[in-house]
C-alpha cells in the first residue's frame, strides 16, 4: 500500500469512527435523560432514607463504571504484557483515568449520602477503607505514567501495577459480607438471587442509570483513546524529522 | 425526612465532573489536532481535513 491510499483509507475510518460516536453521543444523551427522568420522576421515595436515597443511582452506577473501567485496565494490561502491542498499553491508560474519576465521584457522593444517614461523612470500615485504597492505587498508577519517560518500561511498570490494583475489587465486593460494617450488603447481586433485595421500580431504574454510565463509558474511552493515538502520531512525525534532518 | 441539600449537592458533583471531565477532553483534543495540522505544515505534508 503507498502513501496516499493509506491516508484515504486513514480519512474513511476517521469519518467512520466520527459516524459511529455520533451515533453514541445521541444514545448516551437520551438514555441519561431517561435515567433522569426515572430518578426524579418515576421512581418511588425510599420511605425511611427519604429523597437522599436517590444518591443510589448515581452513587452505584459510578463504582460500576470505576470497576468496569479498572476491569479494562486489567484485560488489556495481561494482553500489552503478553503481546507486547502499544494498542494495550493506551487502551489500559485511557481506561485507568476514566476509573479514577469515577471512583473519585464514588468517594464525594458516598459521604454526601453517610451524612444524613449514618450521622457521620466517613467511617474506616472496610468497604469505605478498601475503595480509598482502590482509588490511591490507580492515582499511583496515573502517577508512575505522568512521572515516567514514555516507553515500553513504563508500560511494562504501568501494566504490572493496573493488574495489581484490579484484585483489590473483588476484596471490596466481598468486604461488607466477611466483616461486620456501616455500609449496606449488596442488594442487587445478592446471595437472594438477582436483584430480589430490591422493588421493581427500583431496580429498572438503576438499570437504566447503569446503561447510561456504561454508554458514557465508551464515549469517554473512544475521545481518550483517540487522543493518546494523536499524540503518538504527533511524536512520531517529530521522530521522523529529526531522523531524516 | 428531607434532605433536599445532600441530593443536590451529590448530582452537582456528579454532574459537575463529567462535564468538566469532557470539556478538558475536547479542549486537549482540539490543541492536539491543531498541533498535528501545524506540524504536518511545516514539515510539508498535506494537513488532515
Amino acid at each position: 500500500m503507498n502513501e496516499e491510499t493509506t491516508e484515504v483509507s486513514g480519512r474513511e475510518s476517521e469519518k467512520e469512527s466520527g459516524e459511529e460516536s455520533f451515533v453514541l453521543v445521541w444514545l448516551t444523551g437520551i438514555v441519561f435523560i431517561a435515567a433522569m427522568a426515572a430518578i426524579f420522576l418515576f421512581v418511588p421515595t425510599e420511605q425511611t432514607e427519604g429523597p437522599v436515597q436517590r444518591i443510589m443511582y448515581i452513587h452505584i452506577p459510578s463504582a460500576w463504571l470505576s470497576f468496569f473501567a479498572f476491569f479494562i485496565v486489567f484485560i488489556c494490561s495481561i494482553l500489552f504484557l503478553w503481546k507486547k502491542e502499544r494498542e494495550w498499553d493506551i487502551y489500559a491508560h485511557a481506561s485507568a483515568e476514566i476509573g479514577v474519576i469515577f471512583c473519585s465521584l464514588v468517594l464525594i457522593t458516598g459521604p454526601i449520602w453517610a451524612k444524613p444517614i449514618w450521622g457521620t461523612w466517613w467511617v474506616w470500615d472496610a468497604r469505605l477503607t478498601s475503595t480509598l485504597i482502590l482509588w490511591l492505587i490507580y492515582v499511583a498508577y496515573l502517577m508512575l505514567r505522568a512521572q515516567t519517560d514514555a516507553g515500553s518500561m513504563r508500560a511494562r511498570y504501568s501494566a504490572v501495577l493496573g493488574i495489581v490494583g484490579f484484585l483489590n475489587i473483588p476484596f471490596i465486593h466481598f468486604s461488607v459480607l466477611w466483616w461486620r460494617t456501616f455500609h449496606p450488603q449488596p442488594k442487587v447481586i445478592s446471595s437472594e438471587g438477582f436483584g430480589k433485595g430490591m422493588e421493581t421500580s427500583m431496580l429498572a431504574t438503576l438499570g437504566i442509570s447503569l446503561c447510561a454510565f456504561t454508554l458514557l463509558y465508551f464515549l469517554l474511552m473512544g475521545q481518550r483513546v483517540r487522543q493518546e493515538k494523536l499524540k503518538d502520531e504527533i511524536d512520531q512525525l517529530k521522530r521522523e524529522h529529526l531522523y531524516s534532518s | 425526612m428531607d434532605n433536599f441539600g445532600f441530593l443536590f449537592a451529590a448530582n452537582a458533583f456528579v454532574w459537575g465532573g463529567i462535564i468538566y471531565y469532557v470539556y478538558t477532553l475536547k479542549k486537549r483534543s482540539r490543541e492536539l489536532e491543531k498541533d498535528l495540522e501545524l506540524l504536518k505544515e511545516t514539515l510539508g505534508k498535506e494537513p488532515r481535513k
